[in-house]
């Protein structure tokens, strides 16, 4: 093992990158939950998003979705100031504006496969840790493949 | 139990903007047989990618001319902006060529936006964006070359391969296929063009070790019409010119990412081909590695392959051909004009795509040589595995994809020139889908560089004049019928030029450099220049000594005072 790799250390255990005024003035991106979507039988998906108090996270930080489409968020504030959401659709970008202790819905259009960000596009929420992501899985359809055998993986 | 305020249903970001949301119905008339004469018959327009068919780039309008241009000024500015996290987020650049119908302009920026503007005011009259993934592959930045339009739609193609048509009056979709396999690395940038009932796109992801195509869809309702790849499978013609055994033509490259040109009476797309990959290992290859950086002519009622001339066999310099191949008739011959990567400027007869001159169009090219009779003999390339390797012209070329101009009046092609090298070391890697594919460690000189506006005589291959600048000039030109050429620096400045001299006549600051293609249009009877301007792409690769120049995303429009 490296010298480098015998000092590595794991995101959640190395204190004071998951929360506000810690190593980091805000919080380390992608440091919260990981939260799969759940979908319904016609294939559209469905998921809840929180804002915490005084965490400045989305939580999910990450939300996998199992492909491509559409998906209705329940986005709740539970902070104890205002933020906002912007979100990817395709087509617009989806905006709400959150309250202290506010509740609002949203719903996205996206293609797969990818990462896409959203994020509180006030202050600099997004800095402080108030920027997540959408993680479609699955894979390119088979009409868009490239014709040619099955090649090696990373 | 906290008590929750509604809060409602998130709705579209532009509402929260000044947006109209619709759009005159200026291209539900437009068609094939307009499209066709556009030209000569709406010379108000600029109806495709490159005004025209022929790729001229060239305009009839002379009311901005080389007498007055010199009181040329800004009539509008639209900005772009970002918002939030993108895409290859230090590399956005604005890389279209504005498309104006009957006062309409309609224009894609990068990370999936689209936007038609009041060409006469730069109002915006809608947006579309869309979604692109963060993690998307893309060689040479998050950019996109412009979009198509026809029959009351418009045409883009989007980051993660899709192709998509939206209502030219709305920006909605009207419908959306996807061509491209972004786990392969594959990925879209380039304009798509309508040619009869089709419209026309090809894919990006040369680097990336993929099998380059182009394919035909419906304008109707995205009906997949062809796919013609660009590297053959084992059996097809041009296969021979791959190793028999092995992989190498699964991922041999030669993709399509910017627009053909199109000859309607020869019923011939002319397509320009991309590197063979990897691209500076040329030992995992062996052979000239057909149909990689070429000129190939295709059936486009077919997609079937007809002709091809191959600029640089066996590239082992990263040498693309897909910068445009100009058509022109000339003392009654059916020509192509095509300035290549290699440093040289090659004129075929476009009726079989065989060779009638060619020659060189770049002071310093070490690379190798290609005689009149157009035998390539290589010199210097990357060889020896860990040594290092100087060449010229490096790997952006002597000129980029962006791209040249042809004047009917002057009878001259007006080129913008790099004169910068590189120093390629072979690293020999194993090849995994969707991680780059070089076959080398690059480094473009930062010093000891130049560029120029230059201008050719096809008749002879002569060089007419030379606007020398201290930088490669990276930006497409445009020329008009008021004997100007337009021409944009990577420091910002864009610049009117004498279309029979070189002498530069006009000069204006546009605070971010210049990698786009202006075009021209009028309404009302004023006429514009306009040009996207934003530096960025793949800067490191073709002028690193300004990578950290000046970022940008703006469209300037210019006129005459009113």
């Amino acid at each position: 093992m490296s010298p480098t790799a015998a000092k590595a250390t794991r995101m959640a255990d190395e204190p004071g990158l998951a929360k506000q005024n810690g190593t980091t003035i805000g919080r380390v991106f992608g440091s919260g939950n990981i939260v799969h979507a759940e979908e319904d039988s016609d294939g559209r998906m469905h998921a809840t998003i929180r804002i915490n108090e005084d965490e400045l996270i989305f939580d999910p930080s990450i939300l996998i979705l199992p492909h491509g489409g559409t998906i209705d968020l329940d986005l709740y504030n539970d902070d104890k100031n205002t933020h906002c959401a912007v979100f990817p659709s395709n087509g617009h970008m989806q905006f709400i504006w959150m309250v202290n202790s506010s509740h609002g819905t949203a719903t996205l259009e996206l293609d797969g496969p990818g990462q896409y960000w959203y994020g509180s596009t006030t202050g600099n929420d997004e800095g402080r840790g108030l920027t997540g992501s959408i993680v479609v899985s699955g894979d390119t359809p088979p009409e868009a493949k490239l014709d040619r055998p099955p090649q090696p993986q990373p | 139990m906290a008590t929750y305020v509604e809060a409602g249903h998130a709705s579209d970001y532009t509402n929260l903007s000044d947006v109209v949301g619709k759009a005159p119905a200026v291209t539900k008339k437009l068609n094939y047989k307009r499209i066709l004469k556009a030209r000569e018959a709406e010379p108000h327009n600029w109806i495709t990618y490159y005004g025209g068919y022929d790729g001229q780039r060239y305009s009839l309008l002379d009311q901005i001319n080389a007498g007055n241009v010199k009181s040329l000024t800004p009539a509008w500015v639209f900005q772009a902006g970002t918002v939030g996290m993108q895409s290859g987020a230090g590399t956005y650049s604005m890389e279209a060529s504005p498309i104006v119908v009957d006062g309409v302009m309609y224009l894609t920026g990068y990370d999936g936006w689209v936007w038609a503007l009041d060409a006469r005011t730069g109002q915006e009259l809608w947006r579309y964006k869309h979604a692109s993934p963060y993690d998307i592959s893309l060689c040479c930045g998050n950019v996109n070359r412009g979009c198509a339009v026809a029959e009351g739609k418009v045409f883009v193609t989007t980051l993660n391969a899709h192709v998509l048509a939206l209502d030219a009056q709305t920006g909605n979709v009207v419908w959306d296929q996807v061509y491209g396999d972004v786990r392969a690395g594959e990925s879209a940038t380039v304009a798509p063009l309508v040619v009869k009932d089709m419209v026309i796109v090809g894919s990006s992801g040369g680097e990336f070790g993929v099998r380059g195509h182009a394919d035909a869809f419906k304008i109707e309702d995205g009906e997949r019409v062809w796919r013609c790849y660009m590297v053959p499978k084992p059996g097809e013609p041009g296969s021979e010119t791959w190793p028999t055994e092995g992989e190498a033509w699964q991922r041999g490259g030669g993709n399509c990412w910017t627009t053909p040109t199109f000859d309607p009476d020869l019923n011939r797309l002319y397509f320009n081909t991309g590197n063979p990959c990897p691209d500076f290992d040329g030992a995992v290859r062996e052979g000239d590695n057909l149909f990689t950086d070429s000129v190939v002519a295709v059936d486009p009622d077919t997609g079937q392959i007809l002709d091809h001339y191959q600029y640089t066999p066996h590239d082992v310099w990263d040498y693309d051909s897909t910068m445009e191949n100009i058509l022109f008739d000339l003392d009654g011959q059916k020509l192509s004009a095509h300035f290549d990567k290699n440093g040289y400027l090659f004129i075929l007869d476009r009726t079989d795509c065989s060779l009638v001159r060619v020659v060189p169009f770049v002071d310093r090219i070490t690379w190798g040589e290609i005689d009149a009779n157009g035998k390539v003999t290589a010199k210097v390339y990357p060889d020896k595995e860990g040594d290092p390797v100087h060449f010229w012209p490096g790997p952006a070329g002597a000129k980029e994809w962006t791209h040249a101009a042809y004047s009917p009046k002057t009878e001259l092609l007006y080129a913008p020139v790099q004169d910068i090298g590189a120093t390629a070391t072979r690293r020999r890697r194993e090849f995994k889908e969707s991680i780059p594919y070089w076959g080398a460690g690059v480094a473009v000189d930062g010093e000891d560089v130049a560029g120029s506006i230059s201008a050719f005589d096809p008749r002879t291959g002569q060089e007419r004049w030379r606007w020398r600048h201290d930088y490669p000039m990276c930006a497409s030109v445009l020329a008009t019928a008021g004997d100007l050429v337009f021409a944009g620096e990577p420091s910002g400045r864009f610049n009117a030029l004498n279309a029979s001299t070189g002498e530069q006549l006009w000069q204006f600051q546009c605070g971010s450099g210049h990698h786009s293609s202006p075009s021209t249009y009028s309404v009302d009877g004023r006429q514009y220049v306009v040009v996207p301007t934003g530096w960025g792409g793949w800067v490191e690769g073709f002028l690193p000594a300004m990578l950290s120049a000046r970022a940008g995303s703006a469209v300037f429009a210019f006129a005459l005072p009113e």
